[in-house]
């Protein structure tokens, strides 16, 4: 071992000049890898720091439509210090009667924050509301034209702005908003009018302990305790805990995209190194005449590789730690909280080990092939036959792999995923390699054209050496990744745009209280004759058994389970919901008045296995009720209507307190003119305009996408990386040629059209594959895993894809400029 | 009697297949003993390069058997082949092949150290001075002439004081003057280490300085005559 090293160490000393692909995309892969892992950690981090001051509390007690009974807040007050708020979305408008807006109302007691502090923008006539003023999210400000000491109507209410909130310390906590906030004092909330029995508000109850207890048992104990009152409970450790789900399954889903990056720079890592070796050959077959055993030689190789390798990787992590850093600075405002910059080691780590199992994959074969060079080398070059690797290497290059799946299905939330996921990308290189093995044979077999260019370009296709494999796998995955892509956005906005206007309705009105109905209906008519009104009952309600066994003692929660996570909307109606079918079971029949019956939605439904005849209990208000599921049913989503996971059948609800919500079309009649004197008439009544909605799904969905194509990017870079170093390590062969083409009268023109044939043609190849497959994934994920309608824009997907080509295919030719200077007596002489 | 130094009988070798199918190699038989020095003559593609690679176990013969100083290399694997030429057989090539990232006195340093000498660096010194190199020691081969890299080659070759050197046209990338100095310091090598040598060469004058002289022409011998 000793002579292995102090081989490689004076070997080293020619530099790294034939490792430069090894180095750019083993970084290029460890670089993403690290930078997806540090980002998703330094959010979390911030967190888990700020857990209190997220959540407002050490324990956070929060119920629906209602407020605290007194027994129920004594309960809380012995725990220690409590604060309520309350939250609710609520329609505000100046009071000259111009512009309106949906905002998020939230009134705060004196005890309000527990933790951190709310901090207004310069210019605040005081540091919190009070008695019938407010402090108002400069958003609103902007929309309403408000100054601090403008009035401003909400509900019933005429408010005074008295600051501008730049820091809202439990805004992260409570969750995906529709508005701009308006913190306000019971007192003002009260005098809007906007509490009434059966309003949609959300009572928070934030306590302070006592005691440093630990929390999580408490929040457990609280939740056994409260659960039937339709209590939902957090505690510090788990605030925001929808953000930190959404957190987690991008970051999990950013690595696997980052894993396929770092298969393509794998395949680099194989090409580089082999390159490499081939150029070492004659100190290989050397070192072997002086009497070096070829597992000298293996080591004194291994030892280099892994020397590089493991400065790539350091050089790559350092890279990524960065990242969050460089995040911060240039996209502060697109992320959800700052993020917490520090030094992540396990994100790290696990790059690290990606890294290195990486390298170990794959220069395992070039390095076994090394070891087989003859030190007859030394007398005639030729072409060494391919010998499959020795049992030994094929047995850790299996064990490497295999811990790259065990490292990335084991670490994952959604090991079946990561695992799909895996074995798709591997299915697809796989796929690739078939192809670019076929394109090879093909290219070999056909017919030797007369045109000494185009045959010229065949041939370099399929000459021994050809790396026509590699740079079909390599760019095809790349260019792949770019396809799905286009596929998903395009169909998704596709269908966006195409089911808007055809089936959406203008507003969704909520809060309608149930004595108003009537008036409400003949206000929207008075301003549009045609206008489309659904009415539905709307309660909400928190399922707390199944099958009798209450949800607390459920653990884990099965996955998609939707309808346990906390309180959902629910509803009762005697007919079957427009955009519904019963899938299992019967609908009830219109007059039905028995015991508690129920429907619910079909994957909900699948997901903890129930089926028509099981119980679900359910807490509504407060009360339980046990309720029988009747049927089962499919619900299309995408009209876009009231669509309820769980409706009751008559009978059951009709006399609990609730509002109704609406949805309204309007064919005939400005949106602007409806929605002005709806909010004069019905000051109470919460109108979203659907084109709001949509506008922020696919601002979210494209911040989304570009974290996608960040990561994508990485596997085209790498696909360009293995390129570049297919041009350099056939340069002699072409160089060779270019030259033998000079001497024989060829113009540079025509060498350069030669180079470009060649490259069209495997662009063509690498264009097909990249659409078909591309294609193929991405219908299989709209129909199957979104459950999307197949709606792809096949001109923005064909442009991804022309765009992709032409630049990688671009670089490759320029890659080819520098032989055509060369001069022929010169380079013959050196070759 | 002493026993041969070399010993081949029916080596044959052959390149390729069906129609590609070049026999190089034709039945060899060849015998040289101890401290001999034996030039191998014979025009281009006659067979001479692929008989030294076979002899020095650099390749591996399709039929007949090959023993060097005793050992049969015949059933070898290359590591065994490997193991089998440290300190029994050194190499000179006609294309010097140093090693680009070594130092001249690591070059010569290497055999000795694959062979697990304690002193190779020390050993290695006393050979580059012998060649004439002794002040040249941190020179990369990019920084040597033809005639210096040659002569770190011998230095190499000879340091293990082997038992046989194979040199494969020597003076071919050399000036005339230049392979007339290094093919006396070859010789002188040889005189003072005592050991076989075996050169390949078209050049008649250099072969006439050898005992022994065997002419091969395709893929046999077709002369073996000695010296006086």
């Amino acid at each position: 071992m000793r002579i292995a090293w102090a081989l490689a160490l004076r070997d080293l000393r020619g530099g790294l000049r034939g490792l430069r692909l090894l180095v750019a995309c083993l970084f290029l892969g460890v670089t993403a890898l690290a930078a997806v892992g540090s980002l998703s950690s330094s959010i979390t981090a911030e967190l888990n720091t700020r857990g209190r001051e997220i959540l407002g509390g050490d324990v956070e007690l929060r119920v629906a439509q209602r407020q605290a009974s007194a027994g129920e807040r004594a309960a809380f007050d012995r725990l220690g210090t409590v604060s309520e708020s309350l939250r609710m979305r609520a329609m505000t408008s100046r009071t000259d009667g111009g512009a309106s807006l949906l905002a998020e109302l939230k009134s705060v007691d004196a005890r309000w924050p527990l933790y951190g502090r709310l901090t207004l923008a310069p210019g605040a006539r005081s540091d919190r509301p009070r008695g019938f003023d407010a402090t108002i999210a400069p958003a609103l400000a902007d929309a309403l034209s408000l100054r601090i000491g403008d009035h401003f109507r909400v509900g019933q209410a005429e408010l005074r702005v008295i600051g501008l909130i730049t820091d809202e310390p439990d805004r992260v906590g409570e969750g995906f908003t529709f508005g701009p906030t308006i913190l306000v004092s019971p007192q003002a909330l009260a005098a809007t009018g906007l509490v009434q029995p059966g309003s949609l508000f959300t009572a928070r109850y934030r306590v302070r302990l006592a005691d440093a207890a630990d929390t999580t048992k408490l929040a457990d104990e609280l939740d056994r305790r409260f659960r039937t009152g339709g209590w939902e409970i957090s505690d510090r450790t788990n605030a925001a805990r929808g953000l930190r789900r959404f957190i987690d399954r991008l970051g999990e889903f950013l690595t696997l995209v980052g894993l396929s990056a770092l298969i393509v720079a794998g395949i680099g890592v194989a090409n580089g190194v082999g390159s490499w070796l081939d150029q070492r050959r004659p100190s290989i077959a050397t070192l072997k005449i002086l009497g070096a055993s070829s597992g000298t030689v293996f080591r004194t190789y291994l030892i280099q590789v892994g020397l590089i390798a493991a400065g790539t990787i350091i050089a790559g992590l350092a890279a990524g730690a960065a990242t969050p850093a460089l995040v911060a600075m240039v996209a502060a405002d697109a992320l959800p909280l700052p993020l917490r910059l520090s030094l992540y080691p396990q994100p790290l780590l696990t790059s690290a080990a990606y890294g290195v199992l990486a390298s170990l994959l794959f220069s395992l074969i070039p390095l076994a092939r090394a070891r087989t060079v003859s030190p007859a080398t030394i007398f005639r070059m030729r072409v060494e036959p391919f010998r499959r690797p020795s049992w030994p290497t094929l047995v850790v290059m299996a064990m490497a792999g295999l811990a790259v799946a065990a490292l990335a299905i084991g670490t994952a939330s959604q090991p079946l995923l990561s695992a799909g996921v895996l074995a798709g990308a591997v299915l697809l290189l796989l796929v690739l390699a078939g192809s670019g093995a076929l394109v090879r044979r093909i290219a070999r077999a056909l017919p030797r054209p007369r045109r000494p260019l185009l045959r010229l370009a065949i041939a370099n296709l399929h000459r021994p050496g050809s790396q026509t494999i590699g740079l079909v796998v390599a760019l095809g995955l790349g260019l792949t990744m770019f396809v799905i892509l286009a596929v998903l956005q395009t169909s998704l906005a596709t269908q966006i745009e195409r089911t808007v206007p055809a089936t959406a309705p203008n507003f969704f009105a909520l809060d309608i209280p149930t004595t108003d109905i009537e008036r409400f209906r003949a206000a929207v008519h008075a301003e549009s004759r045609a206008a489309k009104i659904a009415v539905v009952p709307s309660l909400r309600g928190t399922v707390v058994a199944v099958r009798g066994v209450r949800v607390t003692d459920m653990k884990p929660v099965p996955e998609g389970a939707w309808i346990l996570n906390g309180d959902r909307g629910i509803t009762y109606a005697a007919h079957l919901p427009q955009g519904s079918e019963i899938v299992a079971g019967r609908w009830w029949p219109a007059d039905y008045a028995g015991p508690p019956l129920v429907s619910i939605e079909e994957q909900g439904a699948r997901a903890l296995g129930l089926k028509p005849g099981d119980t679900l209990t359910i807490s509504v208000l407060g009360v339980e009720m046990e309720t029988r599921i009747a049927s089962i049913r499919r619900v299309n989503w995408e009209t876009m209507g009231f669509n309820f996971g769980i409706v009751f059948a008559p009978g059951t609800l009709e006399g609990a307190p609730h509002s109704y919500m609406a949805t309204i079309s309007l064919p005939d009649a400005p949106e602007s003119r409806v929605s002005r004197a709806l909010v004069k008439a019905f000051p109470s009544v919460s109108l979203i305009r659907v084109k709001d909605i949509v506008g922020q799904l696919a601002t979210i969905f494209d911040q989304m996408a570009l974290a996608i194509r960040a990561a994508a990017s990485v596997a085209l870079a790498s696909g360009v990386a293995v390129l570049i170093g297919a041009i350099a390590a056939s340069r002699r062969a072409r160089l060779y040629d270019a030259v033998l083409l000079k001497m024989l009268g060829a113009t540079r023109g025509q060498i350069l059209a030669a180079q470009a044939i060649e490259y069209a043609l495997l662009a063509a190849v690498i264009a097909i594959l990249a659409f078909a497959a591309g294609v193929a994934v991405g219908w299989y994920i709209v129909i199957h895993i979104f459950e999307f309608r197949w709606t792809p824009d096949w001109a923005t997907i064909l442009a991804t894809l022309g765009v992709g080509i032409v630049a990688t295919l671009g670089i490759g030719l320029l890659g080819s400029l520098a032989l055509l200077n060369a001069r022929p007596a010169r380079a013959l002489r050196q070759l | 009697m002493t026993s041969p130094l070399i010993d081949a009988a029916g080596v044959a070798l052959t390149l390729g297949r069906g129609s590609a199918r070049v026999d190089i190699l034709k039945g060899i038989d060849l015998s040289v003993s101890p401290g001999e020095t034996v030039a191998l003559l014979g025009p281009s593609g006659s067979g001479k390069s692929s008989l030294m690679a076979i002899l020095s176990g650099l390749e591996r013969a399709d039929a007949g058997r090959v023993a060097i100083d005793g050992l049969d290399f015949t059933n070898l694997d290359e590591d065994g082949l490997a193991a089998a030429r440290r300190g029994r057989i050194g190499i000179i090539l006609q294309a010097f092949h140093l090693l680009p990232t070594m130092t001249a006195l690591e070059n010569v340093a290497i055999p000795l150290e694959l062979a697990g000498v304690a002193d190779a660096f020390d050993r290695a010194g006393a050979e580059l001075a012998a060649v004439g190199l002794g002040h040249r020691p941190s020179h990369y081969p990019q920084q040597l002439s033809g005639g210096e890299q040659q002569r770190v080659a011998i230095a190499r070759a000879t340091a293990p004081r082997p038992a046989l050197i194979f040199a494969d046209e020597p003076t071919g990338n050399l000036d005339a003057a230049t392979g007339a100095s290094i093919m006396d310091l070859l010789f002188d090598r040889q005189c003072e280490t005592g050991a076989t040598l075996f050169i390949i060469t078209h050049d008649a004058a250099l072969a006439s300085r050898c005992g022994r002289i065997v002419e091969m022409r395709d893929g046999v011998i077709h002369s073996d005559q000695r010296a006086g």
